[in-house]
Formats: C-alpha cells, structure tokens, sequence
C-alpha cells in the first residue's frame, strides 16, 4: 500500500471510526483500525463486533493495499503531524507515515486478522433522511435501561411503516416515544437496537443525507456514499408499549418547562439520593412540591399551573422527570394524570415540530 | 476538608479496641482461650479458614490476619486456634459503643471495632478537661464495662485522630498509655514523623511509587512544593498527597445512617467442583444473607459473589438490578446467573463461595411503579415479598431452621457428619418446605 492523503483527510477519517474501537478488548486486533485503499481513496474501518464503522476519505493512491494499524497510535499521530499532506505506505504488516520532516514506523496486524463485516442486504429499498433519524435518536435514547438485568430494554425499538417511522426506548419505569410521517417503503419492520450504534448514526451522517437501510437477521445497516455503520440488532420481542401508553387520563396540567426544571432541582437537593421522590399536588391553579427525606430535611415549592380535572397527589423519581423535561422541545408541557399510581404522560404543548413526542413517567408508590 | 478558622477548633478521636477478635475469644472462654498465650482466631485447627486476628504473642511469630490458618500454625504450632465467636463480636462491638454513646454527642462506627467521636463543643460539658483526660476516662469505662481493652487517638481530623491511635497502643517497648492526643496546631510536628506508608489510602502500589521518586516519609513530601506535587502525581492524587502528608483531611464524623452491605461467605471444608454441589451452597448463602438483609428492615439493589479458585485465585462478579429487592427468589436468581458465569469463564474447584447484597436502601421506601409487569420478566413481584415476609414470621418464631429451601433440608436429611441436636429441627425443615411454594 502506497498513498499519499490530506492531514485533514485523514484526521476527518480517523474521527469517524476511532470511537468505535473498544476500550477493552480481549481480541487485540480490535484496538485496531483497518486501513485499505478503495477506488476513491482510503477507507476506515472499526469494530466492536456489536457496531462496526467505516468511512472512506480521499487520498491518491499509489498502490492498493490494506493493513490494521493500532487505533489510539495512529489517531495521536495524525493529530500531531506538521505539515498538510501525508504520505503512508506499508510492507508486510508495518506502515511508516511520512509528513514533512516527521517520520513514524508503526507496527500493525495483518488484515486478515480483522473481522469481516456482516453481510447485509439493501433488497428492501429502505431509504430514511438522516435528520429525521437524528430527531427520533436524540428525543428517544436517553430513556434506555442501562441496567443489565433486561437485555431488551438495553435497545431501542425502531419502527418503519410505509407512511412513518417511530422510535421507543423504555428502561421499564420513562418511557420516550417520537414519530414522524414520511414515505418510507412498502414494509413494516421492526428491529431493536443497541443506543451505541444509534449514537454513531447520529454522529456520523449530516442531516440532509439520505440514508440507505440495510438488513439480515441479526444485522442492520446504515450506509451513506462515503460511510456505513452495521449494528447487531437486539432479539425480541419488544415489551408491548402500546398497551402501557394511557389513554383515558382525565387530568392535564400545561406548566411552563424551564420553572417546572428549576422547581424541581431545587426539590432534587433535599431528596432521597436513592428514589430521588418528589411529591407534587395539583389543583386547580398550583403545583406544589414537596420532599421529605429523614436525615436531610424538607423542602417545599409551588408554581402557577393550568390544571383541569379532581385535585391529585402523585410522586415521581424528580431525575426522571427532570431528564423528560430536558428533551421537550417546547416552552410549555402538557402532564397528563389519571391517579397517584398510574401513568403519567408528558409531551410538548402547541408544538408544530412535524413529529409527534410523548414520554412516559411511572410514579413512585407514595407509602406514607 | 479542614475547618475554616471561624468555626471551633474540632475534637476527633478514634477508638480502636485492642486485638478485638483475640479479647473477645478470650472472654468467650476464659479457662481456654482466655488461658492461651498465643492464640489464634480464625477457624478450628484443620479447618480450611483464614486467621481473623492473633493475640500480639503470636502475631511475635510471624502470624498476620488473612494468613491460612494452616501457614499459621506452621509458623507457631504452639498456638490454639479457635473459631471467630461472631455472635459476641457483634455483641461486644455494640456494647462498646453504648458506653461510647454516653461520652460523646456523635459516635460513627467506622467498623466491628473501630469507632470515631466528635467531641466538638464538649469543652464546657467536661469543665474544660484536657481531651487528653477525657480520653483516658473514655478508655477506662469501656474497659470497666465490657472488659475489653480500647486505645485512643486524637486531633483536629479523622486522619489525624486515625494515626494517633496506632501511637496510642500500648505495645511493650513503646511506653504508650492507650492515649495519643495530638494538640491543635501539632500536626506538622507529628506528621513528620509519619510515614506515607502509615496514612490510609496508600496502598501498598501507590507506596512502591512514591518511594522510587524518594518520597518515604510524610517529611519528604513537606519539603516539596504542591505545584511540584502535582506535576509528579497529577491534580488529584497529586493534591490529595500535598493535604494528607500535612495531616490536612476531613473532620465529619457521622453517624451511618445506612449499612452499605450485608454479606456471607463461606470457605468449603474441601474444595467443590461439581456446579450442582456448588449452586446448593448459593442457595444456603443466599438463604442466610437474604434473611439478614430483611432483618435490618433493608433492600438491596446489588447482588455481588466472590469465588475463590482453588488456586487462591479470587473472582468478583455483581449485578445491579432496575430495583432493590428483598426476596431470596429474585437474590437467587441473579446471584446463580453469575456464579455460572463466573463458573464459565474458569472451571477450577472452588474454595470458597460468598453473596454480598449493597446499594441498600430502607425496605419501606417509596416503590418505583413498573411500566411493564415485573412478573413476566423475573423481577420481584408482590408475591416475592409476602412469601419472604411468611418465611421470616416463621423462622422468628421456630427458629432459623424450621423453614429451608427444600435442597437445604434434603441435604441436612442425607449427611451424616450432622450434630445430633440439629436432627429434630431438620425434619421440621424438610417437612416443612415441601409444600414452600417457591417453584412456579
């Protein structure tokens, strides 16, 4: 291999894939990066056998090759090289890089030794535009379970219908819900991914790019022009969310969301470090807020509020709430309740985002 | 962080009860242990445990806690050896800690038999008596009350206090008195004769490096400057070393309001490597640990085992569930998954086996409503927790024994080795649990 490519290139390159490399790893070979030539330049590549990255840069390329060159070395060196063109070539399994006067033999892994990418087909005709991707991401997967206790909920479900597509993540207690309309394909499919490879697609494709979706059966892919990303999809099935999302909630409370978010962190001071319970009590123009933690003390609060429906007490985890409310897009949000140990639902008041959002808070038993 | 000039001076001590484990042996049994000049406590001669503390007569030859009770004895074979009395330990322990509690406004167990006491703003209640004097009262009401022997240390702050106490022990040699109080305004004079090896936090790595870069005593990183610190150890280590060499540290003392963890282990008479045998001996850990868990009125939402590997080879594996539970299903379905997939990664005979419960909470706090039914997905339900509440009712009033996983009472039934008088109680047990409804 014999190429020679912009600093910027390749740093640009290096970006795109590094943080796919796995901090810890018991097959070395994954702390590396596979560098191959391609008809257009030089192509990247990361795995962590869950999600794999690859981008392609432009480079001149001399002579085709391919080699796996540790991912932390080469990533520090391209940031510390002095001049704008670079030159790399590679024998066996070493590469040096050249830049102006600067010099470095790095050694690398075969790229046999690399894992092949699963294969995918594209045979659906699934085209999605990478911002509407984007918005379901970043409005829905902060509501995943992190706990290791329900592999399921440690994915997001993705939902493409003909006429829309619709992202859920739940970790059993918030749940986060968005969908937008659109025409996409003829199918309805469903798959369950890892938030990892999610956050990669969020990060990777600008937003006007149109996005070909690629699947098998334990494989979905994401591929732009120049970038893909594959990702093991997560075994169903999807813990049925449709049946949780209340529908005869009669009380609703429109608060103003940034006075609601300080309200509630001044009652997160004083909470329980353990259930974070805030108690709020509606009626029918205030909220108050109450927390009461032995051995910390009591805190009160209240704010105006339009409230419709009989008065209620319910408590919540105040960090859950307050992680909702900083995914609202909207100066106002509309609480939907039934009763002190049921549903709640929070959504954007008079939005006209071209999507429609909901979250869902499960209260917290009030025993005393 | 150390006090601001404007608030009172603080008046921390830390009392620590002289070779607990060896005294209260010694109490247990005072025509044996009581009589033993080298005396060993950990397990029975034979037994497969670990020393757990040895009388200074001992320790003399070479024995140290956390040895074999096996390498001990080769190193003093004249010694008794006698099973830690963890009944009375526990007993004593809190005995201690009333007569404390009578002399100090805020008492922080900091373990079995390690206690600091704020005796901040206590000047006028004592007329003014040297902390030095009150000290030493201290020291003789415990030792008046519960027999057992305390030393004392103080300063200004926990570190401090926590040093002094190691001055304090009346070893023979030292001329110490049980008491090392360090004045306010003494704490440079007294760290520089600390070694950093001595200050809690540097461990025996952290040691190994401070003393290639010279740095031995707490002397040798006063006379270097923080910012020099701090370019050799970083920020925070960096910072952290600059305060503590100082004898600069923390002066709160609390009372936990919370335990952090309860657990059980178990070292195995011989080693086991049939997974049956070794799941049978989970289920009586979990068994135990999850009753003393809903004992203390506590949940937990971290189930931890630890497996020692024939080879002394020691393996933690622990899971956090998406809530605190108190029932021995849930615990023992969780705790199983990581024993096997401890047991997975390496298949060598096991010595020892042991469940820890942590990330407690109180059993009565508000209950996190699930989205999603918990019993469809092998989380804790409601009738978990009555059948843990109907199990504890009947071991409060039948004893511990009378209700046992119907495993634990077949195996009770079938050996041989079991004591007599434990034999009514089994076939309570395994008449008992038959019809336990713990399967679905």
């Amino acid at each position: 291999m014999r190429l020679s490519i912009a600093r910027e290139k390749l740093q640009e390159g290096l970006s795109a894939v590094a943080s796919a490399v796995p901090g810890k790893t018991t097959l070395p070979v994954l702390g590396n990066l596979l560098l191959e030539t391609t008809e257009r330049g030089l192509k990247l590549s990361a795995t962590d056998l869950d999600v794999a990255v690859s981008t392609e840069v432009a480079a001149d390329v001399e002579t085709a090759g391919a080699l796996t060159l540790p991912a932390r070395k080469i990533t520090e060196i391209a940031r510390e090289l002095p001049a704008p063109s670079v030159k790399i070539s590679s024998s066996d399994q070493r590469a040096v890089i050249e830049c102006g006067r600067s010099k470095f033999k790095l050694l690398g892994m075969a790229k046999d030794e690399f894992p092949a990418f699963p294969a995918v087909a594209y045979d659906r005709n699934l085209r999605v535009k990478s911002g509407d991707l984007q918005r379901l991401i970043s409005h829905t997967v902060f509501a995943v379970s992190t706990e290791e206790s329900r592999p399921i909920l440690n994915g997001v479900l993705w939902e493409i219908h003909p006429s829309q597509l619709l992202m859920v993540a739940t970790n059993g207690h918030r749940l986060a819900r968005m969908q937008v309309g659109g025409q996409y394909g003829s199918d309805d499919v469903s798959v369950i991914i890892p938030p990892r490879a999610l956050e990669q697609v969020r990060r990777l494709f600008p937003a006007d790019e149109e996005l070909e979706i690629g699947m098998s059966e334990n494989h979905i892919s994401f591929r732009s022009p120049l970038t893909t990303v594959i990702s093991r999809v997560i075994e169903g099935p999807y813990p049925n969310y449709e049946q949780v999302i209340p529908l005869d909630n009669d009380k609703t409370a429109v608060i103003d969301r940034a006075a609601l978010t300080s309200a509630l962190r001044r009652m997160a001071i004083v909470a329980s470090d353990q259930t974070h319970r805030v108690r709020l009590s509606f009626n029918a123009a205030l909220v108050k807020f109450s927390v009461q933690t032995p051995d910390v003390g009591e805190a009160q609060d209240e704010l105006p509020v339009h409230f419709s429906g009989d008065p209620l007490e319910i408590g919540f985890n105040g960090n859950y709430l307050l992680e909702i409310l900083r995914y609202m897009p909207t100066d106002d949000v509309r609480l939907t309740l039934k009763g002190p140990e049921r549903a709640a639902t929070i959504s954007p008041e008079g939005w006209d985002g071209g999507a429609d959002y909901l979250c869902l808070l499960m209260p917290l038993r009030l025993v005393d | 962080m150390q006090t601001g000039g404007h608030q009172a001076t603080r008046r921390i001590l830390l009392v620590d009860a002289d070779a607990f484990f060896v005294a209260v042996a010694r109490l247990e049994d005072p025509g044996g242990a009581g009589k033993a000049d080298l005396l060993i406590v950990g397990g029975a001669p034979g037994s497969r445990g670990v020393v757990c503390s040895a009388s200074y007569a001992a320790r003399a030859h070479g024995v140290r806690s956390a040895m074999s009770i096996a390498q001990a004895l080769r190193l003093c074979p004249k010694a008794m050896c006698v099973p830690v009395p963890r009944g009375s330990c526990g007993r004593k322990s809190r005995e201690i800690a009333r007569v404390l509690g009578r002399f100090a406004p805020l008492v922080e167990t900091a373990s079995i038999d390690e206690w600091y006491l704020d005796m901040t703003g206590t000047e006028t209640l004592y007329r003014g008596e040297p902390l030095d004097a009150t000290a030493h009262r201290i020291r003789d009401g415990v030792q008046r009350e519960t027999g057992l022997a305390v030393s004392i240390g103080g300063g200004t702050n926990r570190l401090i206090a926590k040093l002094a106490v190691e001055h304090a022990k009346p070893k023979p040699g030292t001329g110490a008195n049980g008491v090392r109080i360090v004045a306010a305004g003494e704490e440079v004079a007294f760290m520089s004769r600390v070694a950093l090896a001595e200050i809690p936090g540097i461990g025996p790595r952290f040691h190994e490096r401070l003393a290639r870069l010279g740095f031995v005593h707490a002397a040798d990183v006063m006379a270097t400057t923080e910012a020099e610190i701090v370019r050799r150890f970083g920020e925070r280590e960096g910072r952290w070393l600059h305060q503590r060499a100082r004898g600069v540290a923390s002066a709160e003392v609390r009372e936990r309001d919370l335990q952090k963890s309860v657990s059980h282990e178990e070292t195995f008479d011989r080693d086991i490597d049939v997974d049956d045998e070794l799941e049978r001996e989970l289920l009586r850990l979990v068994t135990r640990v999850a009753s003393d868990l809903r004992a203390k009125d506590l949940a937990a939402a971290t189930v931890s085992i630890k497996l020692r590997d024939r080879d002394f080879r020691t393996r933690h594996a622990s899971r956090t569930l998406d809530q605190p539970v108190i029932a021995d299903r849930v615990i023992l379905s969780t705790a199983r998954a990581l024993l096997r997939k401890l047991r997975a990664a390496r298949r060598v005979p096991a010595r020892l086996l042991g469940v820890t419960l942590s990330s407690l909470s109180r059993s009565d706090e508000p209950l996190q409503i699930q989205l999603f039914d918990p019993a469809a997905r092998d989380g804790e339900t409601t009738r978990d927790r009555t059948i843990a509440a109907t199990l504890d009712r009947v071991r409060d009033r039948f004893g511990p024994q009378a209700l046992v996983p119907g495993r634990l009472a077949r195996t009770r039934a079938a050996s041989t080795v079991e004591e007599a008088e434990a034999a009514p109680r089994q076939r309570v047990g395994s008449t008992n649990s038959r019809p336990a409804p713990r399967k679905r």
